[in-house]
This record gives C-alpha cells, sequence and structure tokens, in this order.
C-alpha cells in the first residue's frame, strides 16, 4: 500500500522544501541587503559592485558609534537587572508565600501587560522630567523596568508555582529564613527561566526607540537605535552609511538570539500553554 | 494568640493547640515576608504604570502643556471624535486590523509544511524566527530601501520584466499597504513558531490515522490542524492584533513618518504627535485613552475566550 504513494509523497515533499526555501529568501534578503551594502561605499552601491569599508569610516565620523552602544548597554543591563529582581521577588511572593489580597495584586499586576505605552506615555514623561531624569540612564533605565515586569512577574510566578511548596516548607522546618530560602532553593532552581525573562528583556530593551527618543534626548545619552533614527532624519541620506549603522546596532540582539534562541522561543509560547 | 488548653487532671495537654501556635506564627511570618518581598514590583508598578493610568484619565480631561492643566471637561473627546483627523487614524488601524488575518494565515501554512519536518527545517525556522530579533528601526530603514522608487520592489518587478515604477511610500494608501505589508513580514516568525509548538503538541497518530483514511493534505489541514490549533491560533491572533495596534510605533517613525499627511498615522503614532509634537499634552492624553480602551477590550474578548474554553 506504502509503494504506489512513495514517488508522489517525495514529489510532495520536494515541492514543500522548495515552497520553504522560496520563503527563507523572501526572509533573508533584506538582511542580506543590509550587509552587502554596508559593505559597499556610495559609488560601488549605486554601481552593484565592489565592496569597501568606506561606509564604516565615514559611519564612525557621522555617529559616535561606541559611545552609543555603550549607552544602549547601559540601559538594557540596567533594565534588565531591575526587572529581574522584582520579578524574581516579586514571583516567589505570589507563588509561594503569600499575603492577604496577595491574588489581587498579582492579577493588578498581570493587568499591567494590556496597557499600551502610548497610552501613559505622557504621564510618565511629565512625571520623570518633574523628578529631573529626563537625559538620565535612571529614568529611562525605571521607565523600561516598569513596562517589562508585568510580563516577567507573570512567567516568574507561573514558574515558582510549578516547584514543589514542600521544598520551602522543609527549608522552614531546618531554621532557614525566607531570604534564605530565596536566595538558596528558589533562586538556583529558577536559572532557566530567569534566562527566557532575561533574554526577552534584552531584545525589548535593546531594540526599543520610543522610551529612548523621549527620555534620552542629549547626544552623550542616546542610544544606538535614537543615533540611528537621527542619521536617518537628517538631511544626508547615505544608505550604504545607514546600513551600515543598522547592522552594528542588530548585531548584538542577533547574537543574543543564535546563542538563547530556545529560550526566547519558550517565553513566547508560555502564553499559550497556561 | 491560641488559648493553649490544659487539661485538669493534669495529663498531657491538648496536642492540637500547641502545634497550632506556631503553626499560625509560621503562616503570619511567611505572610509578613511575601508582602516584603512583593513590595519592590508592587511600587514600581504603583508609580510608573497605575500612578500614570490615573493621571492620563485625569489629564484627558483637561488642557495641558505639562506644566499648568485646566480642566476642560469632555472637550477634548468631544474634539477627537469630531475631528476627521481621528477617523482618518483610526482607519489606518482598520487597515491594519484587516492584515491580522494574513499575518496568521501565512505562518499557519508554512508551519504546517515546518511540521513535515523536511529537509534543513530548523535551518528554516531559525531563519524564518530570525526577524524577532531585529529591532523595528533596522526593519525600517531597510523597508524603506524596498518600497522607494529605486528601490528593491521595483528593481525585482523590473527583474520579471514588468515596467513598474511603484512608489508606494509616496501615497497615502499605498505607504499604510507598505507598513502592513514589513508588518506581516515580521511577525511571521514568531507566529510560525507558535504554531509549530502547537502542532508538537498534537497526537502524531491523528495524523497517521488521516493519511491512512487517503486524507489529503489539505484535508487534514483544514479538518485536523486548524480545529486543534485553534487555542494557539487565538493567542496568535491576539497577540498580533496587539502588536498592530501598540508596537508599530518605530517602524512608522522610520519608515514614513506618519505619512504623507495622515496616511500611515495610526493611533499610537497621533498619540505621540499630538502630545510630543504639538504639545497638547490633554488631547494625546484623551487619544491614549481611546488606545487604551481599545486594546484593553481585546485583552478581555482574549480572556473570554479562554474561559469558555476551559469550561
Amino acid at each position: 500500500m506504502a509503494k504506489p504513494g512513495r514517488p508522489r509523497r517525495r514529489i510532495s515533499r520536494t515541492v514543500m522544501f522548495l515552497i520553504l526555501c522560496g520563503v527563507v529568501v523572501v526572509m533573508l534578503f533584506p538582511f542580506a541587503f543590509m550587509v552587502t551594502t554596508a559593505f559597499r561605499s556610495k559609488d560601488q552601491y549605486v554601481a552593484g559592485s565592489g565592496f569597501s569599508l568606506d561606509s564604516w569610516q565615514m559611519l564612525l565620523s557621522v555617529l559616535p558609534v561606541a559611545q552609543e552602544l555603550w549607552n544602549s548597554m547601559i540601559v538594557t543591563v540596567g533594565g534588565v537587572a531591575l526587572i529581574l529582581v522584582v520579578s524574581t521577588t516579586g514571583g516567589f511572593a505570589f507563588a509561594k508565600l503569600g499575603f492577604k489580597g496577595s491574588s489581587m495584586v498579582l492579577l493588578a499586576v498581570l493587568a499591567g501587560m494590556m496597557v499600551p505605552m502610548q497610552s501613559i506615555i505622557i504621564p510618565v514623561f511629565v512625571d520623570i522630567s518633574r523628578v529631573h531624569l529626563i537625559n538620565q540612564f535612571p529614568g529611562a533605565i525605571l521607565v523600561y523596568a516598569a513596562l517589562g515586569a508585568p510580563f516577567a512577574t507573570y512567567l516568574m510566578t507561573t514558574y515558582y508555582r510549578s516547584i514543589p511548596t514542600e521544598l520551602v516548607e522543609a527549608s522552614v522546618m531546618d531554621g532557614a529564613n525566607y531570604w534564605q530560602i530565596f536566595r538558596k532553593v528558589m533562586l538556583p532552581l529558577s536559572v532557566p527561566a530567569i534566562t527566557t525573562v532575561a533574554v526577552l528583556q534584552v531584545i525589548q530593551i535593546w531594540d526599543d526607540l520610543l522610551v529612548g527618543l523621549l527620555f534620552l534626548q542629549t547626544p552623550a545619552v542616546r542610544t544606538i537605535t535614537v543615533g540611528l533614527a537621527v542619521l536617518q532624519n537628517g538631511r544626508v541620506v547615505n544608505i550604504p552609511v545607514l546600513m551600515a549603522g543598522s547592522l552594528v546596532s542588530a548585531i548584538p540582539a542577533i547574537i543574543v538570539f543564535l546563542i538563547f534562541q530556545r529560550y526566547l522561543i519558550q517565553g513566547l509560547t508560555m502564553g499559550v500553554s497556561k | 494568640m491560641t488559648p493553649t488548653v490544659t487539661p485538669l487532671d493534669g495529663s498531657a495537654p491538648d496536642r492540637v493547640a500547641p502545634t497550632r501556635a506556631p503553626r499560625s506564627r509560621l503562616r503570619r511570618s511567611q505572610r509578613r515576608a511575601g508582602i516584603v518581598f512583593a513590595l519592590p514590583v508592587i511600587v514600581l508598578e504603583l508609580a510608573l504604570l497605575a500612578f500614570p493610568i490615573a493621571q492620563a484619565v485625569y489629564f484627558s480631561f483637561t488642557r495641558w502643556d505639562g506644566l499648568q492643566s485646566t480642566w476642560v471637561g469632555i472637550a477634548n473627546y468631544q474634539r477627537l471624535f469630531g475631528d476627521p483627523t481621528f477617523w482618518r487614524v483610526a482607519l489606518n488601524n482598520l487597515i491594519l486590523l484587516a492584515a491580522v488575518p494574513l499575518a496568521i494565515f501565512i505562518p499557519l501554512l508554512v508551519a504546517y509544511l515546518l511540521n513535515e519536518h523536511v529537509f534543513g527545517w530548523r535551518f528554516f525556522r531559525s531563519a524564518y524566527f530570525l526577524p524577532t530579533a531585529i529591532s523595528w528601526v533596522v526593519i525600517g530603514m531597510v523597508a524603506i530601501r524596498v518600497f522607494s522608487v529605486d528601490g528593491i520592489l521595483n528593481h525585482v518587478l523590473q527583474g520579471f520584466g514588468l515596467d513598474a515604477q511603484t512608489n508606494m511610500l509616496g501615497g497615502e494608501f499605498t505607504s499604510m499597504l507598505a507598513v502592513a505589508i514589513v508588518f506581516i513580514w515580521s511577525v511571521f516568525g514568531t507566529n510560525t513558531i507558535i504554531f509549530i509548538t502547537g502542532m508538537a503538541t498534537l497526537d502524531r497518530e491523528v495524523y497517521e490515522a488521516a493519511r491512512v483514511d487517503g486524507a489529503s493534505a489539505f484535508t487534514t489541514f483544514r479538518k485536523i490542524t486548524v480545529p486543534m490549533l485553534m487555542r494557539f491560533i487565538q493567542f496568535a491572533f491576539i497577540l498580533t492584533l496587539i502588536t498592530a495596534f501598540t508596537a508599530l510605533f518605530s517602524l512608522i517613525f522610520i519608515m514614513t513618518g506618519g505619512g504623507p499627511g495622515f496616511g500611515s498615522t495610526t493611533l499610537e503614532f497621533y498619540v505621540y504627535q499630538q502630545g510630543f509634537k504639538v504639545g497638547a499634552f490633554g488631547y494625546g492624553a484623551a487619544i491614549g485613552m481611546v488606545l487604551f480602551v481599545v486594546v484593553f477590550a481585546i485583552s478581555l474578548a482574549q480572556l473570554r475566550l479562554f474561559r469558555s474554553r476551559l469550561d
């Protein structure tokens, strides 16, 4: 019965393979364009042949690339660190300790996921400028953390719920206090969930534009995405230079993606499995 | 304080009481720890999410320049709903809404093919997923070069022998269309991954049985895969819709600047324009509230769908 089906099956699998190849071309072509164009001068780009590092030289002269990458890194690391602190402690509290009304409080925190950033960005901007944190890293870091914490808390709470409560109770019997239980038992057990949260948030914050655009306006604190946006809206449009800048800004996120893809998928599909 | 019962006959006290005393003390210290551990996230969200929401609601009823506000009642909302630009902008959100089914259907088909595990499927999966890591700024940068007059799209069309001179970013409707296409491209990988994850949970035997019964690939897709993946499809739909309405600011900022005219301005972009370009903070807050209500309604609909599935 299988025999007459086999050649047909091989043909259909070949067709599938070809379709998937076609999709790959559509998905990867923009990247190929970005990379090849970045290594061409303006003339070479127009001519469509030849490679050089001219555009990189020019990029470095029009954009303080190192400074802006550094700034991006500061807000990303700061934001992710703050998110990890509040989401692990919060997740532990909501999943394992509890207090009067804790489930209502958790629900309120999770409802934060439904709030679009644009709906609150005006008051947040005014508040942050009242405490003089515009153009200061802590201002942007706080905003990123507040935006990322609800989903992170959701992930951590779900994860901690899957850890047996007996583990906590046994540690209490052994005379450990809650801080020790958190540090010595819960944190080591939750490394996979912490990694998932960190990867999701690193990409989120590194790639953001709006918060950087509003809260880090001066050149000294500008992040790479904002720097690129400013360059794009500038008067001189030099496509190879813009592509070189795009490539530089994308590389850190791509590296994180390639190493931690599995965790990214996990975080993404958390929403359905629960 | 639990009273300890000491029996009159002087025998050992009731065993329940003394064990109960430390246990409730334990419970109390655990609750106290609970509050302390939950405090950081509560404070953060109160200060930078809950309080701003209250502010946004209040200031949407005022004329506000960031320093001084005057109460104007529902004037902002009256102005908003009478503002032709607002309706023009809302129409753009509808165009994005219309793009969502495509952003679901294409990944669903491709995930179905990937799930057959043809040669190189892991590579395909990673390649499709890659845009997830790329910022909207970079995507927008490349997208301009795809859709511009001397851009890639026209080159490709000319390569096929068509004498095409499309200028999608130059027209009001076509620029929104270009944004929608890039949007579909960007969420393609995410949705594909969601559907592959869903398909991995399906029982392979069902497919084998269908194949034995002589069902075609199309029939199994329509009659088995889609119904069994409904939960994942709903999830992807909501996620994609919320992305469309709240996460495209950077893409629009880079690609079109909301133009030409208001051709590609969506609600979220209109908030930014009114708030930070015009400086009408109160009016901007009112637009933000409309967006908030829309997104909240979508999220609630999702919750209801999930609930009804569970019952």
